[in-house]
């Protein structure tokens, strides 16, 4: 067999502004491409992204090349395999399991969400994104892990710092600095909660990690609270003013969203449509094969869920947003050991609380102007803007 | 090849059959059975493939594997002893006609 092609064209400039047609053409093209300037081998069918997540004995989390552990000053789960990263993942997954969310947060959730939307003002237009997809994303975050005390603008300021860093490819060291300090801020309060949380045991991530009766060494219940920040914010934000552009922009699918009660449908549509994490890096571990090419050992492949997600073999009009379809077995949450750990609380919240709960109180607002809001981002994707006439 | 028989909350049934060496989320999975969704691929990373054994088959079916147990206390439905996560439960002759119950929501 033959080496992936190489694409020497795609670089991060656009990617970042508009991946999806370059995706559309590699899907037909060049399903497996070596894009060098990204120095990784992109993989863009559903099929061989799921294979991949699902391999994690050939395709490994474990890579030691990544801006991930100067970001988090650690090795964090999200790096590793096997038993070490099921020990240290299963430390924190009750907080995040239905049931938790169920009897212990729903109701917290929906007073967080209609404390923020009651503030806003009627008849005028607003900043959705700003206002109440990251802000309200945050609050939420603080209560699920146990950080209480830290203020939105803290973990919305943290939340972006460690991404910078993490997605620091360049090994830019100013970024660092500015990820360091982010450290050095959590890191001070979480040394703040500790006591609290044994002496008034709960179901916040925080706590029941501590309380284990076979706890994991404090610096991974630590990185792991960091991991929970860096991902717990941005990606429900995203998902949120992703889902509400496509409502808006496409006004018979929200009223039948209305008539038939289908927000659960809608989000799921919308992290298919554009998936707030769009790639994942996995280190090869032994010469192998996908679609049909050599992928020798050592070399990393992205998954591009983003694309996975769009693939012509799974859906019909894969680049439009449409809440009805027959099947959705997209991608956004990944597949695989490494499956997102906060699906359950995106669907409560974001699907289940916050966009009803908007539309409820604003039930014939709009998009000021569709073609001003702005889209950005190559491993995180989503609006950067979403101004909304409140009615 | 080996029976397996689904049966759903609403009481539907679902019989289809499967080679030995598979798994009963899988076979779920690839049969289009509705209410196994397996979201992790049958790593133990997630439980939204629980299922309850039939009362007849839980001996030969075999008790929770270690760690299973942590997982199914993260299910979205109430746990029985006869729980399991059916990627955890491997095809073989022994087991053809094995039925189970799957719960009212996996997630």
């Amino acid at each position: 067999m033959a080496l992936a092609p190489v694409n020497t064209e795609i670089g991060m400039v656009q990617l970042t502004h508009d991946p999806y047609p370059i995706y559309r053409k590699m899907r037909t093209q060049t399903p497996v491409v070596r894009v060098e300037q990204i120095k990784r081998t992109f993989v863009t069918k559903a099929a061989m992204t799921r294979m991949i997540k699902d391999t994690p004995e050939v395709f490994s989390s474990n890579d030691p090349n990544t801006p991930m552990e100067p970001a988090f000053q650690a090795h964090t789960l999200m790096r590793k395999d096997g038993l070490e990263h099921r020990r240290e993942r299963m430390a924190m997954q009750l907080s995040f399991s239905p049931k938790v969310i169920k009897q212990n947060w729903a109701q917290l959730y929906r007073d967080i969400t209609q404390d923020y939307i009651s503030r806003l003002p009627r008849g005028e237009t607003v900043d959705l994104y700003k206002d109440i997809c990251g802000p309200v994303s945050a609050r939420i975050l603080v209560h699920i892990l146990g950080l209480d005390g830290a203020t939105d603008d803290q973990m919305l300021r943290w939340s972006q710092h460690l991404i910078d860093g993490a997605g620091n490819f360049g090994w830019d060291p100013e970024l660092f600095k500015i990820s360091d300090r982010a450290n050095d801020e959590m890191n001070a309060h979480f040394d703040g909660l500790i006591a609290h949380h044994i002496a008034t045991p709960n179901s916040s991530a925080f706590s029941v990690m501590l309380n284990a009766q076979n706890p994991i060494p404090q610096s991974q219940i630590y990185a792991n609270l960091k991991i929970a920040i860096g991902g717990g914010i941005n990606e429900p934000r995203d998902a949120m003013a992703t889902i509400l552009y496509g409502l808006l922009t496409n006004p018979d699918q929200l009223d039948e969203v209305r008539r038939q009660d289908a927000w659960g449908q809608a989000f799921e549509e919308g992290v298919r449509w554009v998936a707030p994490i769009q790639a994942s890096s996995r280190l090869v571990l032994e010469d192998t094969e996908i679609g049909g090419y050599d992928v020798p050992k050592g070399e990393t492949v992205m998954t591009i869920q983003a694309s996975a997600n769009r693939d012509e073999d799974l859906y019909e009009n894969s680049e439009e947003f449409m809440v009805f379809r027959d099947q959705n077995p997209h991608q956004a949450f990944g597949s695989g050991p490494h499956l997102c750990a906060g699906s359950h609380i995106a669907r409560r919240t974001v699907g289940e609380i916050m966009i009803p709960a908007l539309f409820d109180r604003f039930p014939d607002m709009s998009l000021a102007d569709p073609s001003k809001v702005n889209w950005r981002g190559f491993g995180f994707r989503g609006p950067i803007n979403l101004p909304v006439t409140l009615r | 090849m080996v029976k397996i028989t689904y049966i759903a909350a609403d009481g539907t049934d679902t019989t289809v059959e499967t080679q030995v060496g598979n798994n009963v989320m899988h076979t779920a999975l690839s049969n289009n059975v509705a209410g196994i969704v397996g979201e992790c691929g049958g790593a133990m990373m997630c439980a939204t493939c629980h299922c309850y054994v039939d009362e007849a088959w839980a001996d030969k079916v075999g008790a929770q594997i270690d760690g299973e147990e942590d997982m199914l206390e993260c299910a979205a439905a109430d746990i029985r002893p006869t729980s399991r996560l059916s990627c955890q439960i491997k095809i073989t002759p022994e087991l053809d006609g094995l039925v189970v119950h799957l719960p009212e929501s996996q997630e």
